[in-house]
């Protein structure tokens, strides 16, 4: 237990410094004493920025509501939450409408979609800062030049309601059996949602299709909804919990956060397609126009610590630096043990394969679904 | 009554030639404030709006955003959201008439008036997630009243053809919000037809619904277009309760802006903006057709 | 004669009762399913939840308050515009109705960003200061209530004969201020009423506006953040809100008949 405090202690402590040194721009590796001035120049700086101005945080999704009580009581500072429903557009919006506006209508950090960082970068929008951890996160998660940085990802799973089903859905094909008429559903809409179409998605590489061919997503969803299984509504947890839709697609730690919320009423069941599904990465950055500079950048460094990282893990995400973490065992096994784990193919597409991919289901969803409801 | 306002108007007219821009001014002074109000707070702010509709992406002046809104899914947004304003529009205005003219001159007591103007108060906003919800829970597949139908009197709504998720349903729950709004437009009107015209009209003979065709309804009307042009207006921008109820699954000129300028998968704010211009071309075309209603059937009133 | 009385009587109840039960039976699924945060049995539980919430009652305040200036600033500003244009300026009627429609067709994300964009630089520095970012927040839901505002009062002042009345009131010596507090108000007030709860309702519960200028400190933020992951919370908020806005209008609509001693000058019943 010491071992690993110092471990925890040290490592980005070590890191920052091995960062230091790796840059070219200084000359001779700064001693920790240092690294850890730096830090507290951060937080003397963060606190008489006061505030960080956060926005499209649910409390609920990767356990965000204790990461932000977490950090006010830590730093002493106030956190702005904006627009708890919104979107990656919102959040990109926000940015661009508060460009001159350095009052709390301005978000200084936002967690958007993996597809979204070419076009962070293109638009200027997000300026660049590597946190003390970051030779921890995995090169295909972040951008070299430290403008965005993979937060956590999930695994696309079926969140059931086992009191209104008779039988579980344990795989793809289950979803088109005539007993669960009128039962599946989506958790958005596949033109609007990352959560749906990550869904389309996944249906589509093990249907017939593959990373790079998505039509196999789209006629499944038509089959089911040519079936009678498909109702087209936004499924969330109190419709799954009434029962209207008792099957729907859902990353699974908002499936297991509904579990653990609703307590047994009514029991749900997470259970991930045996054939194989699809992770879905989200990614953090800086407004480049953020009042709050310092206090942002602190924010990441909380959350990219191990404590930080532990928090998302409390709330069923895999955060970024996981692979790292478990090497150190800096994990408390309790968290460990209440993660489920999954031994089929899980699919990560890159960020292209994304880009392609959304534009297809976003054209052909109408057709395919949408056609009929009128 | 008639050649004396006309000829207040042309004493008015002159006389405001004759006399110094005083009084002009002082015309205007009532109205000012509002202008300013509306120049500041609405105008300004949509000029984003129309501008933007005009770029694309990158910030380059485009007239394609205004060619995508000729696409056939998009044109056939714009008909269903215009079928269902109408719908919601006029079966929201009906049926909101008939409860005002219940309360107003259908002499219910005062308790049952009250009470009916406070919820359609609530009601008329009622709308977005907990609508939909509330709706769900009645109609869906396993709502109340689908399951007491179901076990009661042994109906099926579902297996008849019927569906909470459609075009019906999503008409069916803006009228929710509709046709309390219609009674809180109305009321002030059927309050303002007096007494003694009903009953000048039972003493020359008339029977109640002869007066109530002949009397009470073309003065009544105006005020009734200007509540069905409302509601219309109010069903055409409704976003939250169709999103809500439907996910995007049908075709809604409000959605397919929301999946533009809102959402994570497209992001093509021009498009976005230019549907919004198209949507206030549509509105402007159906405040047209208002005004010849309304101008017709003023002509005898001449307020 | 008493049986024409009696058939409409008849008419007004049926009308009555099938709209009541229209509006009753969403919201008695609603309430049915918030009992449930128990398993197995009714309870109150999900409303004690809520209650407990101290985040309720601060943004319930919060938005409260909002409301209540945003009632006064809408109908300073319409009553005295939609008066002026029937009585002087019947030319201008179509551009105000027009002008009073566009909140319609201008989604409130643009509206929101717009305002941001145009009042948060130079020369206006509105939210710089909280009491300048709730200012401009009054102003959007102003904005937002104006198509309802406006209707109602537009038909209110139809109902009265405003030239009349202003001629009579003129010829006994009443200036501008006097005609407009003491005739025209008064005679509005079914219409201001309804102005009155139209705004309520809408502030009270909007989300857009409100997420993007202050964030989950009004209640249509808080009631969202809610709604997303406590189901039978959200019920109950729902449910609740409902109640309190309904009691509110019925505080007004009480307070309001006590003030009722200057009567219709202008008929109605």
């Amino acid at each position: 237990m010491r071992i690993s405090r110092l471990f925890s202690f040290l490592s980005p402590v070590l890191m920052a410094a091995m960062l230091l040194s790796a840059c070219s721009s200084t000359a001779a590796t700064t001693p920790p004493s240092a690294q850890l001035s730096e830090m507290d120049a951060l937080i003397a700086a963060a606190k008489a920025e006061g505030s960080l101005t956060t926005i499209a945080l649910p409390h609920d999704w990767c356990n965000y509501g204790e990461a932000i009580e977490t950090f006010k009581a830590k730093y002493g500072l106030t956190v702005n939450e904006l627009n708890p429903d919104g979107g990656s557009a919102d959040e990109i919006e926000a940015i661009k409408a508060n460009k001159d506006n350095k009052g709390p209508q301005a978000p200084d950090v936002i967690d958007v979609g993996y597809g979204f960082g070419p076009q962070l970068i293109e638009e200027k929008l997000v300026q660049p800062y590597k946190v003390s951890t970051w030779d921890s996160i995995p090169d295909d998660s972040k951008d070299p030049d430290g403008y965005w940085y993979g937060d956590y990802y999930g695994i696309m799973a079926f969140e059931v309601n086992k009191d209104a089903v008779t039988n579980v859905p344990q795989d793809w094909a289950d979803l088109l059996k005539p007993e669960y008429q009128g039962q599946v559903a989506l958790a958005g809409d596949p033109r609007a949602s990352a959560q749906a179409q990550m869904s389309v998605y996944a249906a589509a590489i093990y249907n017939g299709g593959s990373l790079d061919n998505v039509q196999p997503g789209l006629d499944f969803f038509k089959q089911l909804n040519d079936a009678g299984n498909f109702v087209p509504v936004i499924a969330k947890q109190a419709t799954v919990a009434k029962g209207e839709t008792p099957v729907i697609l859902r990353w699974d730690y908002s499936a297991l956060a509904d579990k653990d919320t609703l307590a047994g009423n009514p029991n749900i069941e997470v259970v991930y397609p045996q054939s194989g599904t699809i992770a879905g990465i989200y990614i953090q950055a800086i407004s480049a126009y953020a009042p709050h500079p310092n206090a942002a950048k602190l924010w990441m460094e909380f959350l990219y610590s191990d404590e930080g990282q532990n928090i998302w893990l409390k709330g069923y995400c895999h955060p970024i630096r996981f692979n790292d973490m478990q090497s150190r065992n800096v994990i408390p096994d309790d968290l460990l043990s209440k993660l489920p784990s999954f031994a089929g193919p899980v699919a990560f597409p890159t960020i292209d394969q994304i880009n392609t991919a959304k534009q297809v289901i976003a054209d052909q969803w109408m057709a395919a679904v949408g056609a009929d409801v009128k | 009554m008639l050649n004396k306002q006309t000829s207040d108007l042309k004493e008015k007219r002159d006389a405001r030639q004759a006399r110094p821009n005083f009084s002009f001014l002082r015309d205007w002074v009532g109205v000012i404030p509002f202008f300013i109000f509306a120049f500041l707070f609405i105008v300004l702010p949509s000029v984003t709006l129309l501008v933007h509709a005009f770029q694309d992406n990158d910030g380059n002046l485009t007239l394609r955003n205004f060619l995508g809104l000729l696409e056939p899914s998009i044109l056939d947004a714009y008909w269903v959201t215009i079928r269902i304003s109408l719908t919601t529009a006029i079966g929201g205005g009906l049926l909101g008439f008939l409860m005002a003219y219940s309360i107003t001159v259908g002499k219910l007591p005062n308790g049952v008036r009250s009470a009916i103007l406070t919820f359609s108060g609530v009601a008329s906003n009622f709308a977005g997630v907990p609508l939909a919800f509330a709706f769900i829970a009645t109609l869906g597949r396993t709502g109340l009243v689908t399951v007491l139908l179901k076990n009661l009197f042994g109906l099926n709504l579902y297996e008849q053809g019927f569906s909470l998720y459609s075009f019906w349903g999503l008409s069916l729950t803006y009228l929710f919000f509709q046709f309390p709004l219609m009674i809180l437009v109305i009321t002030p009107a059927l309050d303002g037809l007096k007494k003694e015209w009903q009953e000048a009209a039972q003493n020359l003979g008339a029977s109640h619904s002869l007066y109530l065709r002949r009397v009470a309804l073309p003065i009544l009307m105006p005020s009734i277009l200007g509540g069905m042009i409302l509601l219309f207006g109010n069903s055409f921008g409704a976003y939250a309760t169709a999103y809500s109820l439907t996910g995007g699954f049908i075709n809604l000129v409000t959605i397919v802006i929301g999946s533009q300028i809102k959402g994570d998968i497209l992001y093509n704010p021009g498009l976005g903006y230019a549907l919004a211009v198209g949507m206030v071309v549509v509105m402007s075309l159906m405040m047209a057709v208002y005004y010849l209603l309304r101008r017709r059937s003023e002509r005898w009133l001449r307020q | 004669m008493a049986a024409a009385m009696k058939r409409s009587s008849f008419w007004s109840w049926l009308w009555i009762i099938l709209g009541t039960l229209y509006f009753l039976l969403p919201l008695i699924s609603t309430f049915d399913f918030s009992l449930r945060a128990r398993k197995g049995i009714l309870s109150f539980q999900a409303y004690l939840n809520v209650f407990k919430d101290p985040s309720f009652w601060a943004t319930i305040r919060f938005s409260l308050i909002i409301a209540l200036f945003t009632i006064l600033v809408s109908i300073i500003l319409v009553v005295p515009t939609a008066y002026w244009i029937r009585l002087r300026l019947p030319k201008l009627r179509s551009l105000v109705e027009f002008i009073s429609m566009l909140p319609f067709v201008v989604p409130a994300i643009v509206l929101v960003f717009g305002l941001i964009r145009v009042f948060s630089g130079a020369p206006f520095f509105l939210t710089s200061t909280y009491l300048g970012t709730y200012a401009l927040l009054v102003a959007a839901y102003v904005v937002l209530a104006l198509p309802f505002v406006f209707r109602s009062i537009d038909t209110g002042l139809a109902a009265i004969d405003v030239r009349s009345l202003t001629e009579a009131a003129q010829s006994l010596g009443a200036g501008w201020g006097t005609i407009l507090f003491k005739i025209i108000f008064p005679n509005l007030r079914v219409a201001i009423l309804s102005s009155t709860f139209l705004t309520l309702a809408t502030v009270i519960g909007e989300y857009t506006i409100a997420s993007f200028l202050v964030g989950i400190k009004a209640f249509g933020p808080y009631m969202s953040l809610i709604g997303q992951n406590k189901t039978y919370e959200s019920s109950s908020i729902a449910i609740i809100s409902f109640l309190l806005t309904w009691l509110l209008m019925g505080m007004i609509q009480l307070f309001n008949r006590g003030n009722a001693n200057a009567g219709s000058l202008a008929g109605g019943r």
